[in-house]
């Protein structure tokens, strides 16, 4: 049973990952990677490591995949595919060295793995794994994976959560707002050039509070009618 | 008694028994619910609800499944095919795999064989709920996507931002549980409330999992992913028939989920107050009863409480309710080192 379950979550692994780097649609690449997620997910449960299994899902299909597909489901377009896109882009740039490099990582990626695997001597081939005991405190269980985090794994466990900070700090520090957009570019949506009374929405005050809204929008110094919802374009959505 | 017990040791025949037990349940349910949502809803807009298919209208979900399901199928000439025809079924099963997750019993011996009264006792526990719950999200976002329509994309886009940002204040509102019971398993934390319920100790976990329940379910006033005055009805606009239908079931099976978690996480799942020990085979009753009353709340809710502006849906989530869901989590972790 399980090794039938084996061999159609490794077909899945690597269908999905062939999938994402040969479909020229992005959404169909994004989806294929979801589907190689999940796949390894059913890999990690045949390992015996449920919390693996669930963190693995939980952040990478959830999370992580959703903003991608939110992007590719907004930016993305059958017309201009991934493949038209790096086409142009090499014929207009020339080549400048991005896929020496690219051919240069994976090699790097393929050798540090093939270390990791051979190191190993490939014994866990011989072993069957983890034994399938059943209890609160055995290998894969949640208790089993925080008792190693917060006493063998714990320097490491650290450094990663301060990465993980830092990347967000940094998320944040890129996404906030600089200067403004162009005024030649900014084109008026609003139909009648009345200022928008408070409280009926606009996305700045959801992004700063109603106070700050009416400040910004300018309304009392007679400031431009609109402003307000210029400044809310670059608040969230 | 958890999963130590049983767990993994129950015969496989028993597991595939449970497996459709828990379809035919879930899947039985539903239509009853549906109708008291009607008739309750009725009674609080000062009608009557459905009352003209078989005695007191009980027939109409049948009368109105039959409809549906000999519609003609059609779908836009704009829309990807397969996944057009995949996104309900993503969107039913997740709901259904989630809705093994809810005990509702301890461990039975039924003619001699010990069964757990749940589909799976998950030593991860909540978070195999999150788990179907990030994979349901595809369920909505391709349905919407694959429709080829604006009205769908736009629906599908709202939810799928609703989802991801309610669903850390969810997570977080259980951590507090999980500190106190000190286990995940769900039957573990039933049984952690053998003196008293997690509501009281727990009450702000409890009031954040609940609306955060809400807006999970994409039910009022959280349900602007089928804001019906904006967007016709949202990522399912374009749906008909069996898929239609197949998505409104896997909304009210995720309500019949999160009012089954907040059963077991937070009323305590088959214990009775008062020190009162019934037989085991009551305890799949005490908690429908507990499911019921959610249920009827969550219908209560939604014909007392207009829907939410989007940007008040977002700041409430982001501002209000993940700051009390992390404020309850932590308050609780220093309660539970200082006391033990």
């Amino acid at each position: 049973m399980s090794a039938i379950l084996f061999f159609i979550a490794a077909i899945g692994v690597i269908a999905g990952a062939i999938g994402v780097v040969t479909l020229s649609n992005p959404f169909y690449a994004v989806l294929s990677l979801v589907g190689h997620l999940l796949s390894l997910a059913v890999l990690f449960l045949l390992l015996r490591a449920e919390f693996v299994a669930a963190a693995q899902v939980v952040v990478y299909a959830g999370a992580v995949m959703v903003l991608y597909v939110f992007v590719v489901a907004y930016v993305g377009d059958e017309q201009q595919s991934l493949r038209s896109t790096l086409a142009r882009r090499s014929r207009s740039r020339g080549a400048d060295g991005r896929r020496p490099t690219g051919v240069l990582f994976a090699g790097a990626l393929l050798v540090e793995l093939l270390i990791a695997l051979l190191g190993s001597g490939l014994k866990a081939v011989e072993g069957s794994g983890a034994p399938y005991a059943p209890g609160s405190r055995t290998f894969g269980t949640p208790a089993y994976i925080g008792n190693l985090l917060l006493t063998r794994f714990l320097l490491v466990f650290e450094v990663t959560s301060l990465l993980l900070l830092i990347a967000a700090v940094g998320g944040v520090v890129l996404a906030r707002r600089r200067g403004g957009l162009d005024e030649s570019v900014d084109i008026d949506y609003a139909p009648l050039a009345i200022p928008r009374p408070l409280g009926t929405g606009t996305m700045a005050e959801a992004v700063e509070g109603p106070s700050l809204a009416y400040a910004h929008a300018g309304v009392a110094e007679a400031g431009s009618p609109t402003e307000s919802e210029h400044d809310g374009s670059g608040g969230g959505w | 008694m958890t999963l130590s017990v049983v767990g993994y040791y129950e015969p496989w025949w028993i597991q595939i028994i449970k497996a459709i037990v828990i379809f035919a349940v879930a899947l039985g349910i539903l239509p009853l619910v549906i109708v008291y949502e009607r008739k309750l809803i009725g009674r609080f807009q000062n009608r009557y609800g459905p009352n003209r298919v078989g005695p007191f209208g009980l027939l109409q979900p049948l009368a109105e499944i039959i409809k549906f399901a000999t519609k003609e199928a059609f779908r836009p000439s704009t829309s990807v095919g397969v996944l057009f025809r995949l996104a309900p079924v993503i969107s039913i099963l997740t709901a259904v795999a989630a809705f093994a997750l809810v005990p509702f019993g301890d461990v039975q011996h039924i003619f001699g064989t010990p069964v757990g009264l749940y589909g799976v006792d998950v030593s991860i526990g909540p978070l195999y709920l999150f788990a179907f719950g990030a994979v349901a999200f595809y369920g909505i976002m391709l349905g919407g996507w694959s429709s080829g329509s604006k009205y769908s994309f736009l629906g599908a886009m709202r939810g799928a931002a609703q989802l991801i940002s309610y669903e850390v204040s969810q997570g977080l509102a259980l951590v507090g549980v999980i500190f106190t019971a000190g286990t995940l398993s769900l039957t573990g934390i039933v049984h952690a409330q053998e003196g008293m319920w997690y509501v009281v100790p727990q009450f702000f976990g409890f009031l954040v999992f609940l609306i955060a329940g809400f807006a999970e379910t994409n039910r009022a006033p959280f349900d602007l992913v089928e804001a019906d005055a904006e967007l016709v009805g949202g990522y399912f606009t374009e749906y008909g028939g069996t898929g239609w239908i197949a998505y409104m079931f896997a909304e009210y099976l995720n309500v019949l989920v999160v009012s089954g978690i907040v059963t077991t996480v937070f009323l305590g799942g088959w214990l009775l107050p008062f020190g009162i020990h019934p037989p085991g085979w009551v305890d799949p009753f005490v908690v429908l009863a507990k499911m019921f009353l959610i249920v009827t709340f969550f219908i209560w809710v939604r014909s007392t409480l207009p829907r939410l502006r989007y940007d008040q849906l977002m700041s409430f989530g982001w501002k209000i309710l993940l700051p009390l869901a992390t404020l309850n989590a932590l308050v609780t972790a220093v309660l539970v080192v200082v006391t033990h």
